[in-house]
């Protein structure tokens, strides 16, 4: 069977760079909050889906 | 709400990884059990987040929202009681008779156990109930986007059913169970931002805690008697009704998540796949429901939080996507509703699927044409797909044009599930058990269900038989004791009628019954056995009651 982890980990990785790039160059914030969600969010995102690549590419060599 | 291109473009990109995923799928599926089943070789990760993601879908996760916000943190009965044990129980004790018995279904189960019209029951009434569920989320999904995002009614049930369609047409079982791990961390990852800042704002848990009442964020210390407490029920009713009756009738039977295990690749990965799913399912009420407490804190905080209102009352529906408004800007906005279409898209793709497996094999095999070849199967499998989300785009339209239809058949299939798990338990666990007694003892578990609510009223529902005997509380209490009426009714009637006539031969009876079937050996490492990952469940759901007493 395909490893589901590579798909998922691709997601995130770009969904994560999606929100770092909007977090860093948006000032826009929600009415309730200051915390730049975006950028906080993107790097969690990037790094789980770096984890899900990195599992998949140990588990193969 | 509006939406900036970027929130489009990540809804894309969720639009093309499902639609990859079921193309990728594609290439393992020759026959019909690799469609239908899985072909049984999915690793124990991927079911266990499958078996709780089929279960969450959209009207999940706006409802519970929504109940945490009318009902405070009570609601986590539904995850911590009404869940939990019984993904404990079925994948110590019944796990090891369905996926030892070669059943394909649960339904093919119960005529290996029973006979013909038992399963025959079951497995037309869970097609029907399927369908109108997938329709009613369909229906719930696209009026909420009109509402919030004022998308096009039409538009978004086409969109979304056409997208669920593609990759469960392209790749079965193992496509859906795929996209509902994907959709899976969506979830998690678009809603848990909310969850915190939400609950950061109204001053954390301890914040929360002093700005409503004590019962709202005490989860057993107001359930000695109904008035007590904001769900209207008492300890009794919760822990049968909700902890015993309906968490088990709907884990440890419902074809729908039990699929997902069957999908696994061992019995050892099968019976471990509910018990690994306890796990996320004991955290998901801190990103599910806590939103719901922290907007009712919000609300008492005046700073220009509220619901809208609706009948009179609140809109408490509106909870999850009017806190996004407030917490999320462009950005994490559109992962956000990404989220909610994934959680959508991962309840339908459950539905669709277990209504195919159900479909090909207990009606179509069963019935209509018996002796055809597999390739014949898998061709009926495919097409009962299309079929499958045709119909529940139907039922979907069928609810926009009779308000009430919707709340009838929902009422009429909880008649119809209520008795289910004391016909399983009798099944598994008392060789004695008959096919007439299955078969009456659940008509007359699903008579006693319908008599209950025509003699008691709650909410100004119910009643309809004329005379009341007895006036609940709220519609929750109702439920539980209509489900508990149904139990022991369905229990007692099959024990009755099972003494009336002769029991199956103990020879055929090997595989499907406890005692006569061999207790798996697990040969894995102590920490996957079955029990002690159950102590180990069992260890942090008492940490998780007594935290929140």
């Amino acid at each position: 069977m395909d490893d589901l982890r590579i798909p998922i980990g691709l997601f995130f990785t770009i969904l994560g760079v999606i929100l770092i790039a909007v977090g860093l160059t948006s000032s826009a914030r929600a009415e309730f909050t200051d915390v730049n969600v975006n950028l906080y969010s993107g790097v969690c995102m990037l790094v789980f889906g770096g984890v899900m690549l990195w599992l998949s590419r140990r588990s193969t060599t | 709400m509006t939406l900036a291109i970027v929130d489009y473009v990540i809804l894309a990109l969720y639009f093309a990884f499902v639609l990859g995923i079921g193309f990728l799928v594609r290439r393992h599926v020759s026959t019909s059990e690799d469609f239908l089943t899985a072909g049984r070789s999915v690793p124990v990760w991927i079911t266990s987040l499958a078996f709780i993601a089929a279960n969450l879908g959209a009207q999940e996760v706006i409802g519970m929202c929504a109940s945490g916000a009318k009902y405070g943190v009570m609601t986590a009965h539904f995850y911590w009681i009404g869940a939990v044990p019984a993904m404990l129980f079925v994948g110590v004790f019944m796990m090891p008779f369905y996926y030892g018995s070669r059943a394909r279904s649960v339904p093919e189960y119960l005529k290996l156990r029973f006979d013909e019209k038992t399963r025959g029951l079951n497995a037309i009434t869970f097609a029907i109930m399927t369908l109108f569920s997938s329709g009613a989320s369909m229906y719930a999904l696209a009026k909420l986007f009109k509402l919030v995002l004022g998308w096009d009614f039409n538009a978004s049930i086409l969109l979304s059913a056409a997208i669920v369609l593609a990759y469960t047409f392209l790749g079965g079982l193992t496509s859906a169970i795929y996209n509902e791990v994907l959709q899976f961390f969506l979830i998690v990852m678009g809603f848990a931002p909310l969850a915190f800042l939400a609950a950061a704002k109204a001053g954390g848990w301890e914040g929360i805690k002093a700005k409503l009442p004590e019962a709202y964020t005490h989860t057993w210390t107001h359930v000695g008697t109904a008035a007590q407490n904001p769900m209207g029920v008492e300890a009794f009713g919760l822990i049968m009704g909700l902890g015993f009756v309906l968490s088990f009738g709907y884990w440890c039977t419902d074809f729908l998540v039990v699929q997902r295990a069957m999908a696994a690749n061992s019995m050892s990965a099968a019976r471990r796949t509910p018990l690994v799913a306890a796990f996320p399912k004991m955290v998901m009420p801190f990103i599910v429901i806590l939103p719901g407490i922290a907007a009712l804190a919000l609300m008492n905080m005046n700073i220009g939080y509220t619901l809208p209102s609706k009948d009179g009352g609140l809109d408490y529906d509106l909870a999850l996507t009017t806190l996004m408004a407030k917490f999320y800007p462009t950005g994490i906005l559109g992962v956000g509703l990404t989220a909610l279409m994934a959680s959508f898209m991962s309840g339908m793709a459950g539905n669709v699927t277990a209504f195919n497996t159900v479909f090909t094999y207990d009606i179509y095999q069963g019935y209509i044409r018996k002796n055809a070849s597999d390739a014949h199967y898998l061709m009926v499998g495919r097409w009962t797909t299309v079929v499958g989300v045709v119909l529940s785009i139907g039922a979907a339209y069928a609810a926009t044009l009779f308000n009430n239809i919707m709340d009838f058949l929902q009422l009429v299939f909880s008649f119809v599930n209520a008795p289910l798990f004391a016909t399983f338990m009798l099944g598994m666990f008392w060789k004695r058990a008959t096919g007439n007694g299955a078969f009456v003892g659940l008509l007359s578990g699903t008579l006693a269900a319908a008599a209950t609510h025509g003699l008691t009223v709650a909410e100004h529902k119910g009643g309809w038989l004329g005379t009341t005997v007895n006036t609940f509380p709220s519609s929750m209490a109702q439920n539980f004791w209509i489900a508990i009426v149904a139990w022991t009714t369905c229990f007692v009637v099959t024990i009755a009628v099972s003494y009336m006539g002769q029991s199956k031969p103990v020879e055929q009876l090997k595989g499907l019954v406890y005692g006569l079937t061999p207790v798996p050996h697990e040969d894995v490492i102590w920490y996957k056995r079955p029990g002690v990952l159950a102590v180990i469940v069992i260890v942090c759901l008492a940490i998780l009651n007594v935290w929140f007493w």
